[in-house]
């Protein structure tokens, strides 16, 4: 099969295999058996599988480059009803997006090195992240749905595992269970468009079904309702991997975990179920609902996020709703018919989120305080922290002609003629944004020193290293772009476009230089401005809200039918136990003890029966 | 061969009675270990002659008996049955040798196990209504032993209960055969849809629902299920891996072999209700096990929620669908034995299975990591996450009913959701958090730091640990699967009841 192909693209089947047999490689280290020389043996043996995979990712793109786009299949289960394969779609997208995956892993496991350089269980932690790094790397890659959904779930699983991966904490025990069952009930919505698909389409290579839906589009011969369910399904699965409202709530409990796979989280992951809602966009024209439904989530997430974000005072937590916004716009990007503009974004924004998440990674780690009221005057004592933090907040923002500055103007061009309400939302957006960034950077880099943050050297070179190669990696943004989207042209945004987006910038960043700052334990006095902080501090009471309804909800069906079963049913089986024993107590005494008179009952009941099938035969 | 496949449990269960008492228990469970692998063995050695490509059942073993009534001694195997006598073997092995505490009656106990083995291997191979009725009867009074001898406290309530209903299963079963033969003026008792096929709608319609509600209480069936939880919890935890693992399964063959393989006529008339019947079950069974703080109940619970999907499957009868139907017994069946196998080690290391009292065994040093890791890829696999062997079961029930019944499909599926959300209350309160065995409402004692489990020899890991890459196995290999069982389903499937 495929003999003409190059063998690195012949074994392409490795790529996910490299994150997976991290697994394998760190069980020794994991499970205790070996414990000479501490756990880091397995970390080595992961950061070595990751290089392997960055290496054989690279191969194939430069392959791809230069000869185009391939799509390689392995049976996998066939029977007499279905074909299932394992198929990798090699596309420049694809390739650009795995190498994002594996580099983003690779950069994320050197810097846990020094991060968690004092954990115990580190060689689980590498064993998941290798298991995390694998399922993604299969997502990207995968050509078909059924693949996509398999592995999507098993990130379900890793992100669970790596939420939870302090387990003995409470917060952690609630954060890992929420993170699981948000992304499951978007999970199975989306297993009940694939099989509805497999089963109406019969086949679940993303090629197959495109052909399939633009020809029932064309000739309608499945219902509207079928079609919209099947829409609504599909993009529900993403819709709980990037965290978008009113699914969202996980990935700030999230950030309970630590902080190497927050990195990973914020950038890599949520990219992931992005690519598949881009993979399946394509079949949603069979569905305008969802589009529509698409547009108004993105739109709302963009804007929530970013407001919830601003009233944050946890450092992690005030840059992970700012991830639920900014794929909030991808969502939009995606609705619109910009697929283009929603990769460049999605990559844009996952460097220089992950660039944040190590810079705060390195607060965390010199200072033990998540909390930015407690934290400040760092800016001096921590030159490459602070500065990658610039780096990547001018990444994030409009305010600098880096990545999301390209991104946001080419949006707001592709928005402008059909979309012209959308403008501001990318444009507010923004602004909220670099207020975001300028707040938090004021808070804990700028003002005068604290308690916690009086001795505060540089982090040492293990995380140092890969902050600074992406703070580089983020300056080299637009070049990539310019490399890879030759023909996209991000020079074509028109001059009103990068105005708008600039001055929406600015004016973020000047509001958030004159604002007065919350110091520890301070809050508004002034009534109103105390209750908008707290609605946007918890939330917009999301998690009161889905206490009080949905696990109520199911709370009480679970109790009822456990009533029901305890009170009733068994109740009713006792009742019937107990009554037959009471009567034959009773037929007890009323026999005569005579042999005779037994066999002429029973004489009397077999011929009662027999009779009684004789005639019922004749009938 | 088949025969064989009989006679070593039989002989085993025999000879372990003839032994003499002074034997020590050890040595007598090394002797029953010693008959299961030989007829795990065999039963592996079935795949030699066993031709895949034929549907049909095939391997015959064919002696007359009491012919005049109909009464024949003949088996065969097909790939409906074939996985199921490979569970078999596996489980009742599993169980003889995670079996700890065998002071009471040994020679008894193995035997019985041996006894219940044999029996069910009869009834997966029998190729005549009454050897079959014959066998299925033959188990229930070893199980009934099993759980009132050597159960827990309340052992007498449960044992009773699961008798009484069990045995009225068996009647109804056996009803419904006479019934057939009686009104079909058929005097032998071989499986054919020809016995049903001059009958008016109204007598199969009749005889199919006793026979549904005949199996039923076997699977079992909402509302038929009152006896499971209660038999779960009283049984010892070898017990519970062949009731859950291997017994449950006889219902599920019956329906598929004797109500879908002899009524065909009339099956797409009782489908619809099937499937709704079917969905009632899943949620209920979910729901009720998002109640329970008893992890034994709460496993039971869900298996009255994953038989139901069978059931589904059944009503289908597309050929994806009884594939699944296949796929989802032996993944229960090997799910639902690891996770009672692990309870069942939490509840001997802690003394209790109280959802509320336990937390945090996933301590490394003073609780129980690897059972609780395995707990997690056991919940993880009931739940249907990728990779293991429920998800590729669900996947294909669900795939093959979606367009046959796309509403009771869809609620079958938030049952599936609902599973998920009952293991992660499971491993989350009894394995995350900081270590205690205590009820939380106790403040002083609640998290003190001196609680120290003993820990788990890695010799009595084997048998989980087995299980579980099994588990994994049978999600990544499928098709290992699917090569025995294809062309049975199909075949199943193109008979004039399937929707093939």
């Amino acid at each position: 099969m495929n003999a003409h192909l190059p063998l690195s693209i012949q074994l392409s089947w490795l790529i996910p295999l490299y994150g997976f047999s991290g697994v394998l490689l760190s069980l020794p280290w994991a499970t205790g058996w070996v414990k000479r020389n501490g756990p880091r043996p397995a970390a080595y043996l992961n950061l070595l599988m990751t290089v392997l995979g960055v290496a054989h990712g690279s191969l194939i793109l430069a392959w791809v480059q230069q000869n185009g786009g391939v799509v390689i299949e392995w049976p996998w289960f066939e029977t007499s009803g279905l074909d299932l394969r394992i198929g990798f779609d090699l596309s420049l997208t694809n390739l650009a997006a795995l190498e994002f995956v594996t580099i983003m892993s690779l950069l994320g496991q050197v810097f846990a090195l020094g991060y968690l350089d004092k954990e115990w269980s580190l060689a689980r932690f590498y064993a998941l992240l290798g298991f995390f790094e694998g399922a993604m790397a299969g997502v990207v890659l995968s050509s078909n749905l059924f693949l996509s959904y398999f592995v999507l779930e098993m990130l379900t699983l890793s992100t669970y595992l790596l939420v939870g991966f302090w387990y003995a904490q409470p917060l952690v025990v609630t954060a890992a269970r929420d993170a699981f069952l948000t992304k499951r009930v978007g999970d199975v919505l989306l297993l009940m468009s694939v099989v509805a698909l497999a089963a109406w389409a019969g086949s679940l290579d993303f090629e197959d079904l495109y052909a399939w839906a633009a020809q029932v589009k064309a000739d309608g011969s499945i219902s509207p309702l079928l079609g919209t369910l099947i829409g609504l399904g599909l993009i529900a699965g993403p819709m709980g991997k990037c965290a978008q409202f009113p699914m969202h709530l996980w990935l700030d409990e999230a950030m309970e975990g630590p902080n190497p796979a927050s990195i990973l989280r914020n950038s890599a992951v949520v990219t992931c179920g992005a690519l598949v809602l881009l993979k399946v966009m394509p079949l949603l024209q069979l569905s305008p609902v969802a589009i529509d439904v698409l547009l108004i989530i993105g739109t709302i997430s963009a804007i929530g996020g970013a407001l919830v974000a601003i009233a944050q005072v946890d450092i992690k937590r005030a840059f992970s709703y700012g991830t639920t916004s900014y794929l909030g716009l991808v969502f939009v990007a995606i609705a619109v018919q910009q697929p283009i503009v929603a990769v460049l974004l999605l990559f844009a924004h996952g460097l220089a989120k992950a660039l944040i998440f190590m810079s705060v990674g390195s607060v965390i780690a010199t200072t033990n305080c998540q909390d930015i009221t407690e934290l400040g005057g760092l800016g001096p004592r921590m030159p490459a922290t602070t500065g990658s933090y610039l780096i990547a907040g001018a990444g994030l923002t409009g305010v600098l002609p880096l990545g999301c500055f390209w991104c946001f103007g080419l949006l707001v061009d592709g928005l402008w003629a059909n979309y012209p309400w959308l403008v501001p939302v990318v444009l507010l957006t923004n602004a909220l944004t670099a207020f975001n960034l300028v707040r938090v950077f004021r808070q804990v880099f700028l003002d005068k020193p604290h308690p916690k943050t009086k001795r505060t050297p540089e982090v040492n070179w293990l995380m140092a290293l890969p902050m600074v190669s992406l703070a580089v990696v983020v300056l080299l943004v637009p070049l990539i772009f310019h490399r890879i989207y030759p023909i996209a042209g991000v020079e074509v945004v028109s001059l009103f476009s990068m105005v708008a987006v600039v001055v929406s910038s600015l004016v973020g960043v000047v509001i958030a230089s004159g604002i007065a700052l919350d110091k520890f334990g301070s809050r508004s006095v002034f009534k109103p401005l105390r209750t908008l902080q707290d609605l946007l501090a918890y939330d917009f009471y999301t998690e009161r809200f889905y206490r009080s309804t949905v696990v109520a909800f199911v709370a009480f069906l679970a109790r009822i039918t456990d009533a029901f079963d305890r009170l009733l049913l068994n109740r009713f089986v006792n009742r019937v136990g107990t009554s037959s024993m009471v009567s034959a107590e009773g037929l007890r005494l009323a026999v005569s003890g005579q042999t005779q008179s037994y066999v002429l009952t029973v004489l009397l009941a077999i011929v009662l029966l027999l009779s009684a099938l004789v005639w019922w035969r004749a009938a | 061969m088949l025969t064989a496949l009989l006679l070593i449990p039989f002989i085993g269960g025999l000879a372990l009675l003839l032994l003499p008492s002074s034997v020590a228990p050890v040595r007598m469970r090394s002797v029953a270990i010693v008959f299961l692998s030989l007829q795990l063995l065999l039963s592996v050695a079935l795949l030699i002659p066993f031709d895949p490509s034929v549907g049909t059942p095939q391997l015959v073993e064919f002696t007359p008996w009491v012919s005049r009534i109909g009464l024949d001694y003949r088996l065969a195997v097909d790939g409906l049955s074939l996985p199921l006598i490979l569970i078999n073997a596996a489980l009742t092995l599993v169980s003889a040798v995670c079996t700890r505490d065998i002071s009471q009656r040994p020679r008894i106990y193995f035997s019985m196990l041996l006894l219940i083995s044999g029996a069910v291997n009869g009834a997966f191979l029998a190729d005549n209504l009454l050897l079959f009725v014959i066998f299925y009867e033959l188990e229930l009074i070893p199980l009934w032993l099993l759980i009132a001898v050597w159960g827990g406290a309340n052992r007498g309530y449960a044992s009773t209960k699961f008798l009484i209903f069990t045995a009225v299963s068996g009647f109804l079963i056996l009803a419904a055969f006479f019934g057939l033969a009686l009104v079909s003026g058929s005097v032998n008792f071989n499986i054919t849809p020809a016995l049903t096929e001059n009958l008016p709608v109204a007598t199969q319609l009749v005889l199919l629902v006793t026979l549904l509600i005949g199996f039923g209480i076997k699977i079992p069936l909402v509302p038929f299920h009152v006896w499971l939880p209660d038999a779960h919890t009283q049984a010892s935890t070898p017990v519970s891996v062949m009731l859950a693992g291997v017994l449950l399964k006889l219902g599920t063959y019956g329906l598929l072999r004797f109500g879908l393989g002899l009524f065909q006529e009339v099956w797409p008339l009782v489908a619809p209700w099937l499937a709704i019947w079917a969905a009632i079950s899943v949620l209920y069974g979910s729901l009720a096990a998002i109640a329970q703080s008893d992890m034994k109940r709460m496993v039971a619970f869900s298996s009255v929620g994953h038989m139901g999907y069978v059931l589904l499957a059944a009503a289908a009868a597309t050929p994806t669908a009884l594939l699944g139907a296949v796929f989802q017994m032996v993944s229960h069946g090997v799910i639902s034995a690891l996770l009672f196998l692990l309870v069942g080690t939490v509840y001997r290391k802690t003394g209790t299975r109280d959802l509320s009292v336990i937390r945090g065994l996933l301590n490394p040093e003073r609780g129980l990591p690897l059972t609780g890791t395995l707990m997690i890829l056991g919940v993880m696999a009931s739940a249907g996450l990728p990779g293991m062997a429920g998800f590729i079961s669900e996947f294909l029930v669900f795939q093959g009913s979606i367009q046959a019944f796309p509403l009771a499909t869809l609620l079958s599926m938030v049952g599936s959701g609902l599973t998920a959300v009952y293991f992660l209350l499971l491993v989350n309160r009894a394995f995350f958090g900081r270590l205690a065995v205590t009820p939380v409402e106790d403040p002083v004692a609640h998290g003190r730091l001196d609680v120290q489990l003993a820990a788990v020899a890695p010799r009595e890991t084997i048998p989980a640990v087995a299980l579980a890459l099994s588990v994994v196995g049978i999600g990544l290999i499928p098709s290992a699967l699917s090569r025995i069982s294809d062309s049975a389903t199909q075949l199943m499937a193109q008979m004039p009841g399937g929707m093939g």
